[in-house]
């Protein structure tokens, strides 16, 4: 073992040091993105409201959506006869589904699609920004980006989106609010057919404010006086008033705070530059100190065996 | 398996260490220390490079190539994996990229150890650990590729414009293939320059000559990035399962996932160098130098008490005790994981069974498992629970998850063969040589040209 002077031992460390330093600066250049705030709905987003108080059950809008979206109608339950999705898939972007409970009798229909998060983690944690919320505060979706990983599928909390498995150039599959034909029509398909105006088209504060109203409209008729979809996840562009426990419909409970928020918390800045540059200066101060060990050995063996050291 | 009844061992003294030792007997005694110090990595000369059991690992690999590539370049994922909508992720993410990594980390664990730390005696391991790192890196790749649905944008990686910086996977999918192509390679680059050096060719040792000096002057620049890489990555792959949020099990889903998975690559990474080496030892018939296993041991059984004190402090403090003693599924789960960690901590806390190679393997392998199900649970089997959707991995995704794992190993002996990897005492080396020089009677010099001195 070879022994380093005090000034030696102290220049070495001193550069890791200087280096950390610097990282260091970084990281306080960072500090505001250190406490990521919830992020918000963009003024303009646009979103549905759905009622289960209203719903018939018709399914229009599961028709609907198959034509203005081009997706061949799922009819593998009904033998081939009649569009019967048992669930969303890659050829339904949008269902409607019957809740029941044989011990009380109580019913509700629920219609399911993309929920249109204000902070989604399917875009948080798309590795390439192939999911991204565009125009209105819309999560679509770019085939020229995705490399097909379904972390979307993994962290969506809603289990909305849909691969396409059976296929060797698959695509994600999900609603993305017919941004295709919202200069056209000014709505979606499944808004502009509904009969009963269970599900509306519009303005997320809008939407809003028309929820409550009917909660306070309505006192006592929908679950909890709450409007789904407001806070949840750290809110969604797609509302729900429910007349049965939203557990039932298949929209978990959730906490109000965005799972990404949580994972913002220390900033991109912190975690890719400043992290990164602190550890490599730390690190390179150490190896420098023992790399000089190392060297010194090195001779020694040489010098002793005639060897060579390896690395 | 191809190996001589007896043969002369490079000290002409019984190199074997049979694992069937009584627990609690050391096997090298203090006083052997001398002969049983590895000092040099050394490459396995006394064995055929092509065995029964190399063939069979080569089978497992060229069975799970060749379904992997009509998978990649004609057939949908549905054709080979039970993947769903719900269990998106299947076993070539979740075991050989999630879980596998871990074993993988014993490049960044041996090597903070020795370099970062100055645990100067685990320089001689290092190689060894270098090249399983590179192994089980590559093949996760390889299990990644296979995986994707649309390969062919993985070209996004060359555009940062399209990069969204705040994705886990994204610096997965980034940090992964750099640090496998760039940095382990570099790092495992002085091995193959001293064999090239060895092939006695005036044209290569020129090249030689060249870029041994550059390597071994950006070394010290170079290496400390090598671990500030996986550090981030390794992390990250416990961020992936924090972004699932509600959909994993409280008794795992927490904030304290990246360090958790972090921590448990560092011991994993101990782990496996303990037991690669070990089976290597017993395999070819290499003596154990109980001191530098008792040191990985020693550091592998402190990061364990570590991680145990953030993972079970994490579940009080989030108030999931009751979970973790509910006796259901998860719980027994979580009980059982926890313990195959533990154990191997407290046990290997002896300094006596440290150095007792019976009770080290079985607490090094049993620390390996525990690892690999604390990696692994999360993503799957405390993933989704109740979604009334299962998973369980076709056969194809079997078949190409044990021909990845076939692979290292296949490749591993393969390359110790080859390469000055295994550790081995001072003396190996001359005789390693020796050989090359009978080979070659007009070339009586080392690894570096330099004359031998007997």
């Amino acid at each position: 073992m070879i022994l380093l002077s005090r000034r030696h031992l102290l220049r070495t460390v001193g550069t890791g040091l200087s280096t950390a330093a610097v990282g260091g600066a970084a990281a306080v250049a960072a500090a505001p993105a250190a406490l990521a705030a919830p992020r918000t709905a963009p003024a303009d987003a646009v979103g549905m409201l759905y009622d289960t108080t209203k719903c018939i059950g018709c399914k229009a809008c599961v028709a609907e959506c198959a034509k203005v979206n081009d997706l061949v109608p799922d009819t593998e339950l009904s033998g081939g006869l009649w569009q019967m999705p048992a669930d969303l898939n890659t050829q339904t972007k949008n269902i409607i589904k019957l809740w029941a409970d044989p011990a009380t009798g109580q019913t509700s229909f629920v219609k399911r699609q993309c929920m249109h998060c204000v902070d989604p983690a399917c875009v948080s944690g798309c590795p390439f920004n192939a999911l991204q919320k565009g125009a209105l505060g819309i999560v679509g979706w770019d085939g020229a980006r995705c490399i097909g990983c379904r972390y979307c599928e993994v962290s969506c909390p809603f289990e909305i989106p849909k691969f396409e498995w059976k296929k060797f150039n698959p695509k994600i599959v999900k609603c993305e609010l017919c941004r295709h034909v919202l200069d056209r029509d000014g709505q979606p398909g499944c808004t502009r057919v509904c009969p009963t105006g269970a599900v509306v088209f519009g303005r997320r504060t809008d939407l809003l404010a028309d929820a409550k109203a009917r909660v306070a409209a309505h006192p006592g008729t929908y679950h909890l006086d709450h409007v789904y979809g407001e806070t949840e996840a750290g809110g969604t562009q797609v509302l729900y008033l429910s007349h049965v426990p939203f557990e039932k419909l298949g929209l978990p409970a959730l906490p109000d705070r965005s799972v990404p928020t949580g994972l913002r918390h220390g900033g991109v800045a912190l975690k890719l530059i400043a992290l990164p540059v602190v550890l490599y200066g730390v690190f390179l101060g150490f190896f420098r100190r023992n790399w000089k060990v190392h060297e010194e050995e090195a001779a020694r063996l040489k010098a002793e065996k005639g060897l060579e050291e390896q690395l | 398996m191809a190996r001589p009844a007896s043969r002369a061992t490079p000290l002409g003294v019984p190199l074997g260490v049979p694992l069937g030792v009584p627990l609690g007997v050391p096997l090298a005694p203090p006083h052997a220390s001398v002969i049983h110090r590895w000092q040099r990595g050394v490459s396995v000369r006394e064995v055929p490079l092509v065995t029964p059991w190399f063939l069979l690992f080569a089978g497992f690999f060229v069975v799970g190539t060749a379904i992997a590539a009509f998978r990649l370049f004609g057939g949908s994922l549905a054709s080979f994996a039970a993947m769903t909508d719900v269990y998106a992720w299947g076993v070539w993410k979740t075991f050989n990229v999630m879980a596998l990594t871990a074993l993988g980390s014993s490049a960044l664990a041996v090597g903070l150890a020795a370099w970062v730390l100055g645990r100067h005696r685990l320089h001689s391991v290092m190689r060894t650990a270098l090249v399983t790192s590179f192994l089980f890196y590559t093949t996760a790749l390889l299990g990644l590729l296979t995986d994707v649905g649309r390969p062919w944008n993985f070209w996004n990686l060359l555009l940062p414009w399209r990069w969204n910086t705040e994705s886990a996977l994204w610096e997965v999918a980034l940090a992964m293939p750099v640090y496998c192509a760039l940095f382990l390679l570099y790092e495992n680059g002085p091995m193959v320059v001293e064999k090239l050096w060895n092939a006695r060719s005036d044209r290569v040792r020129g090249w030689v000559r060249t870029w041994h000096p550059r390597i071994r002057k950006t070394y010290p620049f170079v290496v400390p990035f090598a671990y500030v890489l996986p550090i981030i990555h390794q992390s990250s792959l416990g961020g992936l399962m924090v972004l699932a949020g509600h959909k994993v099990h409280p008794l795992w889903q927490t904030d304290l996932l990246p360090l958790l998975y972090l921590v448990q690559a560092l011991i994993c990474g101990f782990g496996s160098v303990i037991v690669v080496l070990m089976t290597s030892c017993l395999v070819w018939r290499r003596p154990l130098d109980v001191k530098v296993l008792g040191e990985l041991a020693n550091l592998m059984s402190w990061t364990t008490l570590g991680w145990l004190v953030l993972r079970l402090g994490d579940v009080v403090v989030r108030g999931r005790v009751g979970d973790a003693l509910a006796m259901d599924a998860f719980g027994v789960l979580f009980l059982a994981e926890t313990a195959a960690v533990a154990v191997p901590a407290l046990v290997l806390r002896s300094a006596h069974l440290r150095e007792t190679p019976r009770a080290l393997y079985t607490m090094a392998l049993l620390a390996c498992l525990g690892g690999i199900a604390y990696r692994f649970i999360p993503t799957t089997l405390a993933y989704a629970p109740g979604a009334g959707s299962t998973y369980f991995p076709a056969v194809p995704e079997i078949v190409i998850t044990l021909g990845l794992v076939a692979t290292v190993v296949g490749a591993f002996s393969l390359v110790v063969k080859r390469f000055a990897v295994l550790p081995a005492p001072l003396e190996s080396w001359h005789h390693a040589v020796e050989h090359d020089s009978h080979a070659h009677p007009s070339h009586r010099s080392d690894a570096h040209g330099h004359a031998v001195h007997d």
